[in-house]
């Protein structure tokens, strides 16, 4: 029987602490997968394969194929979120 | 006796910071509708002062004397001979590392906290707010401001809240009001509450809850702050570099090399910049900002704008990245999302200014190690990428026989990030080099990517 990496931990290069594996499956936006979560564990097991199989198909192929946000954009889009949300 | 150490006296701290800006051209940050973002799209969330530093050209730009009163808390930090890791390699290199451990928070970053909430209070600002993962720079801006009488409040991710008492300790200690995250003070927060109470909050939710914080207050005297990336940040950690090449006149050396750890670039920028400036006027000087060998955005992914969105309505950058539709193989997943890398640096990299190097985790470990055993600090995980390169780099002038000058940025203690250590002494690391094969068929996919015009700058 394969035994989860869910339990695995390794620290966060973002975060800068120790974080379970289980914890990048979520803390990307809307609860999805993190955007680094390739980098930081293809070197403990096959996380690639983990994600296809435990992704529904919709969200891997979102996974695989998100595009990187610049810091400006970013903090424009949160600027204009923060708005949006005061004005209702 | 040999001399370990190289000071400056107070009065010798640099007066200006350097602005790479000033000898660089760079392609802007483009809107969704092609055009430039224009500087007071930022207004919102930073002062006018600060966004006009974002865009200035001015090569030098004056450090306001209450600053320096505050950088001589740690400034200038010492320059130090690296002779026992010498000895440990039995180099002929001559290694020197410019030590930002000394500052009260333990790293780099009040370097550029301690101007940010100077300007702010300038523009008449009360209250800054801002995110913090593990909390280096939460506790670097609420030391900050405390030395301007500035309110700081830390959205800290919940996760790192719970794990790292000490530094909610520090903040509190210097005045900051730190809460986890997601809370109940913002939208953003109770949203994410009310779906899932029990989240371990994310750095994403984080930074939401601090622009909210900023955004909505209605008396206009909250702003948003942050450590890494944006050109401002850059120029305030020149200080760094600028100190160096005055202590290495003082001793009679210059550096063949530069090296710093490269994560958003701003500890790599505040050593290297200056040098960069030489190096623009004819000084023969390779300089070297160092990542880890699982993200090789810099080392080996071409140059290109990305689209921040789907539809294209997000502004675009040119940064180092590799393609989005690029899907890795199994077993060879690793260096395929772009880093949060500064867009100078990345400029610098393009015009083969700079040369990046990549190393494994096992690499920087052994490297941290082998420094905490003969030098006696024991390094901040990101600052193991830059010893890791100077080991490598050491062993080469050994091999070639030359006698390099090495200098490199000890950008913070690790005394606070013991758990990293930690894992590497139970064993639990491991190394993998991304196939260059992968990165060509990566290349190939950014073909259909627009590509920026690769300017020049000389």
């Amino acid at each position: 029987m394969k035994k989860s990496p869910k339990n695995l931990v390794r620290r966060c290069p973002r975060l800068g602490n120790p974080v379970p594996f289980h914890y990048c499956e979520i803390c990307g936006d809307e609860q999805q997968p993190c955007f680094k979560i390739l980098d930081c564990w293809w070197e403990y097991f096959d996380v690639v394969q983990y994600l296809r199989d435990n992704l529904p198909e919709a969200q891997f192929n979102h996974l695989m194929g998100a595009r990187p946000k610049p810091k400006v954009a970013s903090l424009l889009e949160l600027i204009e979120k923060a708005k949006t949300s005061q004005d209702r | 006796m040999e001399t370990k150490k190289v000071f400056l006296t107070e009065d010798e701290i640099p007066r200006q910071w350097y602005n790479v800006l000033a000898d660089i051209k760079m392609n802007p940050p483009l809107g969704p509708d092609g055009n430039p973002v224009s500087p007071d799209m930022l207004a919102p969330v930073f002062p006018m002062n600060l966004i006009e530093q974002e865009v200035s050209s001015e090569r030098w730009i004056d450090i306001p004397e209450d600053i320096l009163r505050v950088y001589t808390i740690w400034r200038p930090s010492p320059l130090v001979r690296a002779y026992a890791l010498e000895k440990a390699l039995d180099t002929p290199a001559r290694i020197y590392y410019k030590y930002e451990g000394v500052s009260p928070p333990g790293s780099h970053k009040p370097n550029t906290a301690v101007a940010q909430a100077y300007y702010n209070k300038e523009f008449g600002i009360k209250r800054l707010t801002t995110e913090t993962g593990a909390g280096q720079w939460g506790s670097a801006l609420a030391f900050a401001c405390s030395q301007f009488g500035l309110e700081c409040k830390v959205y800290m991710v919940r996760i790192s809240f719970d794990q790292k008492p000490y530094r909610k300790t520090m903040m509190a200690t210097w005045g900051a009001n730190c809460v986890a995250s997601p809370s109940t003070e913002t939208k953003a927060g109770r949203q994410i509450l009310e779906q899932n109470p029990d989240t371990p909050g994310s750095l994403g939710i984080a930074i939401s809850e601090a622009i909210e914080a900023a955004v909505t207050d209605e008396s206009g005297q909250t702003r948003y702050s942050l450590g890494s990336v944006l050109n401002h940040v850059m120029l305030h950690q020149t200080v760094i570099g600028l100190e160096a090449k005055k202590q290495m006149e003082k001793i009679g050396e210059y550096p063949d090399v530069i090296i710093g750890c490269a994560g958003g670039g701003s500890n790599f920028a505040g050593l290297a910049f200056p040098f960069v400036y030489d190096k623009f006027n004819g000084k023969d000087i390779a300089i070297h900002p160092v990542e880890p060998a699982a993200c090789p955005t810099m080392t080996r992914a071409p140059f290109a704008y990305d689209h921040g969105d789907t539809i294209g309505m997000t502004p675009l950058l040119a940064m180092h990245s590799l393609g989005h539709t690029f899907i890795p193989p199994p077993m060879h997943a690793g260096g395929l999302r772009y880093h949060g890398m500064a867009p100078t640096v990345s400029q610098l990299i393009v015009e083969g200014v700079m040369e990046p190097k990549a190393y494994g985790q096992m690499d920087t470990y052994e490297a941290g190690m082998l420094v905490a055993k003969t030098e006696g600090f024991i390094s901040a995980p990101e600052t193991n990428h830059a010893i890791a390169c100077v080991i490598d780099l050491a062993r080469k002038a050994k091999e070639e026989g030359k006698e390099k000058v090495i200098l490199f940025n000890f950008s913070g203690h690790g005394l606070i990030d013991l758990g990293a250590y930690e894992q590497f002494l139970a064993g639990n690391l491991a190394d993998y080099e991304y196939p260059a094969k992968e990165i060509e068929d990566a290349e190939k996919v950014l073909e259909q990517y627009p590509k920026p015009k690769i300017i020049k700058s000389r």
